[in-house]
């Protein structure tokens, strides 16, 4: 195997062995961390295996099988942040809806003073 | 007992009705255009304070409105959603809109109210196109033409809601708005509630300019939120709200 292959695939394989150290400090949610170990395992298994890419290009018609794969790792990030866009707008929607219900939580708690006073 | 739960408590009105009042640093005329408002008979005024660094809340307490503060600033949709989620919580079910800058006459509230008393709208805008300025009037030319709504003063925050209108824009769909114009009334169509506006009258700002066209930037970056959310939630037949004249 040539030695660019073995430093490919070992950084991809050290990639999801990352993913789990950040797991279990409580780094990462474990759900992200499902995408993101998928993810470093095809980085290895292409780093281990480039013949696949190869073999890919020539049923899809690519003549240079590296664009390819560039474009296939912009299409995913692309939608990786269109993904978390959706996910910041649900959280900012969420928060919003807290603060408008605090605000209400503080008027009844201010409406009950006054009874209690009056 | 407060001057609110004073007139809620009330038999002549049949059914009472909340006044939401989005504020922020409008110390200044507060006090004077909350009296004007609760002088009106069984009116329950609910003031949403967004955050403001000045007395407003303070002063409308004193004044006898009921204070929702927002801990952190939320906009002016957001503030008004938090009022109708609150009116919708103490069980009223019509609920009016003004703003606390004094633009808002009280005497056209029940102008606003008849259309939904009589069954034939579920919100009312009160609409005063003469009030707008060129750029104004482009504005509402573009945010029509791009949504389909076919109502005279889009921007108009002067607005009657019933029951179903209050449960629709309480939801978190209504949350992810930031303006209470083109969005709002494009997601009360998209659920079948019939819309009407009613001329009214409206004064200049007591105090400040707008705070939507507070600059060349702020106007661009209304305008593309606008007519993006506009044209993206059109309903495929236009919408053409009926006419309805001032009963004052």
């Amino acid at each position: 195997m040539a030695t660019i292959s073995l430093v490919t695939g070992s950084l991809g394989l050290a990639i999801a062995v990352l993913i789990i150290v950040l797991i279990r400090r409580d780094k990462l949610y474990v759900n992200h961390g499902f995408a993101w170990i998928f993810t470093a395992l095809v980085f290895a298994l292409l780093g281990f295996a480039p013949g696949i890419f190869d073999w890919l290009a020539s049923h899809l018609g690519v003549a240079y099988p590296p664009v390819l794969g560039l474009a296939a790792g912009i299409g995913i990030l692309v939608l990786k942040v269109l993904l978390m866009d959706i996910d910041r707008s649900h959280t900012s929607m969420k928060q919003e809806r807290l603060i408008q219900k605090m605000g209400m939580l503080e008027a009844d708690i201010q409406a009950l003073k006054e009874k209690i006073d009056s | 007992m407060t001057a609110n739960a004073a007139k809620v408590g009330s038999t002549s009105r049949s059914v009472p009705l909340a006044v939401v009042m989005p504020a922020y640093n409008e110390a200044e005329v507060i006090a004077s255009v909350l009296s004007g408002i609760m002088a009106l008979p069984h009116i329950h005024v609910i003031l949403i304070d967004d955050a403001s660094t000045d007395e407003t809340a303070a002063l409308a307490r004193r004044a006898g409105a009921t204070v929702v503060p927002m801990s952190v600033q939320i906009g002016a949709w957001g503030a008004t959603q938090a009022g109708i989620r609150y009116a919708l919580r103490l069980g009223f079910t019509r609920v009016v809109t003004m703003d606390a800058d004094g633009q808002h006459l009280p005497q056209y509230v029940s102008s606003l109210i008849e259309p939904i008393e009589r069954g034939v709208a579920n919100t009312v805008i009160g609409a005063c196109p003469s009030r707008g300025s060129w750029l104004r009037r482009i504005a509402w030319v573009l945010m029509r033409s791009t949504s389909g709504v076919r109502i005279e003063d889009l921007t108009s925050g002067f607005r009657a809601y019933d029951a179903k209108s209050m449960e629709v824009l309480s939801s978190w769909r209504a949350t992810f708005l930031d303006y209470q114009d083109v969005g709002v009334l494009s997601l009360l169509l998209s659920q079948n509630l019939e819309l009407a506006d009613v001329e009214v009258a409206m004064l200049p700002r007591e105090n400040g300019g707008s705070r939507i066209f507070r600059s060349w930037k702020a106007v661009a970056y209304y305008m593309c939120h606008t007519l993006l959310l506009g044209f993206s939630k059109r309903r495929i037949r236009r919408y053409r709200a009926p006419r309805l004249r001032s009963v004052s």
